[in-house]
């Protein structure tokens, strides 16, 4: 009897072992198996690998604790990739020594971060969160910085570079990379094969900016106070309270976020950069708001251009103007002054299509005198006399075909 | 009189070293809900740390839950351990000796320099695991030593006849020394999706292997000592440790339901924890009725604890199923709900079965101090503090992944949970309180006053009459 006890605590030890044993197969090697045949099958040849400073910026995002607050796995649910796009496939994890996946989110997922934000907006908001995102919790990393978010150190860069590569790989990989591994991807179901490959949902990020795409049709909006409360929220951090572009957020962003009240712009041309962003800037897209909170916003951006009487240009300064513009500016800036020059696309950062957006003459004056920061628009007051610089500033603004505001 | 009670009643407890891990463990317990406090405020005030690198958030938050893990409940089992092992088999701990060398690893070894590695920027990004890598090869070791120290007494009795306290311990310790590099070695070897598979599992398998196992076989020893009754259920007990140690490990992936990881794979960790529910109710329905006659508040604040951690287990075990449900789960993962959810398990249940074990082991320690007024109190505000932060959390969770499911911009739900965070910041003020009560009515009071009541109230010795009845009342 005692020898037949022993030998069942001899079974039930084995037995535990055994269940232990089991576990790791089944929920550890088995489906580690089952995720490198997937990445076998579905990978592009050749995905990048971190670089240097990458890693070094992944041992960065690691230390200070970043995938306690933000994912980098987007869930194959409709609530994850309309916020974040495509969801994440296994292939793209393969460099992810040790994963990164995170289970709290308190800020926004990661994964496709590399074409949401861009490189000055990172860092500002590396430097000091709240500069650029009123309410944000985000710990600021100061001792990433010399003293300003223009002065980062080589820790800082390299975490920039870290988050560059965020969704990198699987943008890269499209379209090619994108339909071999979708014909790859055997055993998907309809919603797998939805989440993953759904070509609208690439970066569907809704802050994400984009230099074309279709716009909100915005509507003539008398909710001023619903206006003002959302601009509160989302837009004065860089845009400033009073719409002058004066904040510390502001300051190291390059180019710097417009002075609206210098600035007339068309109900469509607010639209449009509400509802795309403007790629190239730090100006992210705010399609989440909705169409009603952004007419709201338009208007109080509209309303922050204090209507003035327009001097009489007399006709040979304007006659100037257009030679100097056909010379010098038409080439971006398009002969009409709708912002499609020939030359337009080479740049980053789309050319002002002056019909849409009228300048003050002052801030009109400054673009052409000295260019504007961060963007291709070169400072002329070295090419161009005093009297051609003041005479395509007066001349650009004669494009605006918004009417009086 | 003191001292005669003091042979007769530990014969072969090592009394300093109880003494020594209890107190550790509520020392740490205090510096760790100190990091959950500072974390907690800089979601308040984010610039709270200012220019000071090693006071950010992600750091204190590493901090926080590796202090709650180790120093705390790790040493508050030790604790438990040196007097349960011994009654539990009438013999002694292999070597006293070895006794303070597992104190000196665990505390100066691993808890003091992972707290002090993390903060000045050594770690790993993996839940439960976030110590660096240095300190994971001495925890490695300390738990081996703990397979050296307090196994043997469990052979050398013969495995004939064991308690499931007994059983729970063995598995416990064996299996967490098994799971411990899983998850803190294998994700830096193997990337992504793959190595997540591993740290879902270690996830599971910290709560499930670790803490629950000896926070059961803490339940599980106080509730026969400290009623005079036997368990109500031998079979139920046993039904209850084989079918936990079946499916906790099976749990692991119900952490990344939705994700790339295989369908199957999730929907089998979803089918074990749902099951889990179910071996929880066996469980708990076997020691709530063990409790029958004592009450669900009743007077010995070590059973009072310890009853309560059993209802918290209860619905925290009910909750976890309900949440790896991928309906469920689909709205509130990455919510506070889970984090609602974690510190229900780990400061509702594991909390109040250690305290509730340290307690129990201290009244049996003839030189200690003990002030069971002070300790009443400390109770109230526990209770209090968790329940409160716990449905704080829940709400907080629900309101997060309601706004997550809608349109509006991310910020709304970092907007709207902030209130919550306040409460959720305000409770350290009960919690706190109640841990320094605890810590009072542990070092307060008269010496020895904690035997006294146990040989007044219950009217026998406390050790000759409790091994026997747990030893030979099995299956």
């Amino acid at each position: 009897m005692s020898r037949l006890l022993r030998m069942s605590y001899l079974v039930a030890a084995l037995a535990g072992v055994g269940f232990f044993v089991m576990s790791i197969l089944l929920l550890g090697v088995w489906p580690g198996h089952t995720l490198e045949q997937e990445v076998r099958r579905m990978s592009p040849e050749h995905p990048m690998a971190l670089t240097a400073s990458e890693s070094r910026g992944r041992r960065i995002y690691a230390r200070e604790g970043c995938a306690y607050c933000h994912t980098q796995q987007i869930r194959y649910v409709a609530s994850d990739v309309a916020r974040f796009g495509r969801a994440t496939l296994a292939w793209e994890t393969i460099f992810d020594y040790p994963q990164l996946w995170g289970t709290r989110r308190i800020g926004p997922d990661l994964s496709r971060e590399a074409s949401v934000r861009s490189a000055d907006w990172q860092l500002s908001h590396l430097y000091a969160p709240r500069s650029l995102v009123a309410d944000s919790v985000m710990p600021p990393f100061p001792w990433l910085f010399e003293g300003s978010p223009d002065r980062p150190t080589q820790e800082a860069r390299d975490l920039l570079d870290y988050l560059e590569t965020l969704g990198r790989d699987r943008a890269l990989a499209a379209p090619e990379g994108e339909a071999h591994a979708r014909a790859a991807c055997n055993d998907c179901s309809d919603d797998q094969k939805r989440f993953a490959f759904a070509p609208a949902v690439l970066n569907a990020n809704p802050a994400r900016a984009r230099r074309r795409g279709e716009s909100a049709r915005l509507v003539r909006s008398n909710d001023l106070a619903r206006g003002q409360q959302v601009y509160g929220l989302y837009c004065a951090t860089c845009h400033g309270a009073r719409g002058d572009g004066d904040t510390p957020g502001a300051a190291g962003l390059h180019p710097r976020p417009v002075n609206l009240t210098e600035q007339e712009y068309t109900l469509d041309r607010l639209g449009f950069s509400l509802w795309n962003g403007v790629a190239g800037t730090a100006m992210p897209a705010w399609r989440e708001l909705g169409v009603d909170d952004l007419s709201a916003v338009a208007r109080v951006v509209q309303n922050f251009h204090a209507a003035q009487s327009e001097p009489a240009i007399p006709a040979p300064v304007l006659a100037l103007g257009e030679r100097v513009y056909a010379a010098r500016c038409a080439q971006c800036h398009g002969e009409k002054g709708d912002g499609n020059g020939s030359a337009a696309d080479q740049f980053p950062v789309a050319a002002t299509n002056f019909q849409a957006e009228r300048p003050s003459i002052a801030a009109s004056l400054r673009a052409v005198r000295n260019g504007i920061e961060g963007t291709p628009m070169a400072p002329w007051a070295n090419e161009l006399s005093e009297a051609e610089l003041s005479s395509v500033a007066y001349y650009v603004r004669g494009f605006w075909a918004g009417g009086s505001n | 009189m003191n001292d005669q009670t003091a042979s007769d009643a530990t014969p072969i407890v090592e009394t300093s070293l109880v003494y020594a891990h209890g107190l550790a463990a509520i020392i740490t317990l205090l510096i760790s809900v100190g990091f959950g406090l500072l974390a907690s405020i800089e979601m308040l005030v984010p610039d709270f740390a200012g220019n000071t690198p090693w006071l950010t958030w992600g750091r204190l938050r590493y901090d926080h839950t590796q202090g709650i893990m180790f120093g705390w409940l790790g040493n508050a089992f030790f604790a438990f351990l040196y007097h349960g092992v011994p009654v539990l088999t009438g013999k002694r701990i292999t070597s006293p000796r070895l006794g303070q060398w597992i104190f000196g690893l665990w505390n100066f070894a691993v808890v003091a320099p992972g707290w002090i590695l993390v903060l000045a920027g050594f770690s790993q990004p993996l839940e439960w695991a976030e110590f660096p890598l240095v300190i994971d090869s001495f925890v490695v070791l300390a738990l081996a030593l703990a397979l050296v120290q307090f196994l043997p007494p469990f052979f050398s009795r013969g495995l004939e006849d064991l308690y499931v306290s007994s059983w729970y311990i063995i598995g416990g310790l064996i299996f967490t020394l098994l799971a411990y590099p899983m998850g803190n070695f294998v994700p830096e070897l193997v990337p992504g999706a793959r190595g997540a598979a591993f740290s879902g599992l270690w996830i599971h398998d910290a709560i499930g292997l670790f803490v629950t196992p000896l926070a059961l076989a803490v339940i599980y020893f106080v509730i026969p000592a400290a009623t005079r009754r036997p368990i109500y259920s031998h079979f139920l007990s046993m039904l209850g440790f084989w079918l936990l140690f079946f499916l906790y490990p099976l749990n692991g992936t119900h952490h990344y339901v939705y994700s790339v990881i295989p369908m199957s794979a999730q929907i089998g960790a979803i089918t074990a924890s749902t099951l889990l529910g179910v071996d929880v109710i066996i469980v708990v329905a076997n020691l709530l009725l063990s409790l029958r006659g004592a009450g669900l508040i009743p007077r010995d604040p070590a059973l009072r604890f310890v009853a309560t951690g059993t209802v918290f287990y209860l619905i925290v075990s009910i909750q976890g199923s309900v949440q790896a449900q991928m309906a469920v789960n689909r709205a509130v993962h990455f919510s506070d709900f889970v984090v609602g959810h974690s510190h229900l398990a780990m400061l509702g249940f594991a909390t109040f079965a250690a305290a509730g074990g340290i307690i129990h082991v201290w009244q049996r320690i003839p030189w200690a101090r003990y002030n069971p007024v002070v300790l009443e109190w400390s109770y109230w505000l526990l209770t209090a503090g968790v329940v409160i932060m716990v449905s704080d959390l829940t709400i907080a969770g629900l309101v997060e992944a309601r706004l997550w499911q809608s349109s509006a911009p991310w910020m709304e739900s970092v907007r709207a949970a902030r209130p919550y965070w306040l409460i959720r910041t305000l409770t350290f003020v009960p919690i706190a309180a109640g841990f320094l009560l605890l810590l009072a009515g542990l070092v307060t009071g008269d010496r020895g006053a904690g035997l006294r009541r146990v040989q007044e109230e219950i009217g026998l010795d406390p050790v000759q009459e409790i091994a026997p009845r747990l030893a030979t009342e099995v299956v």
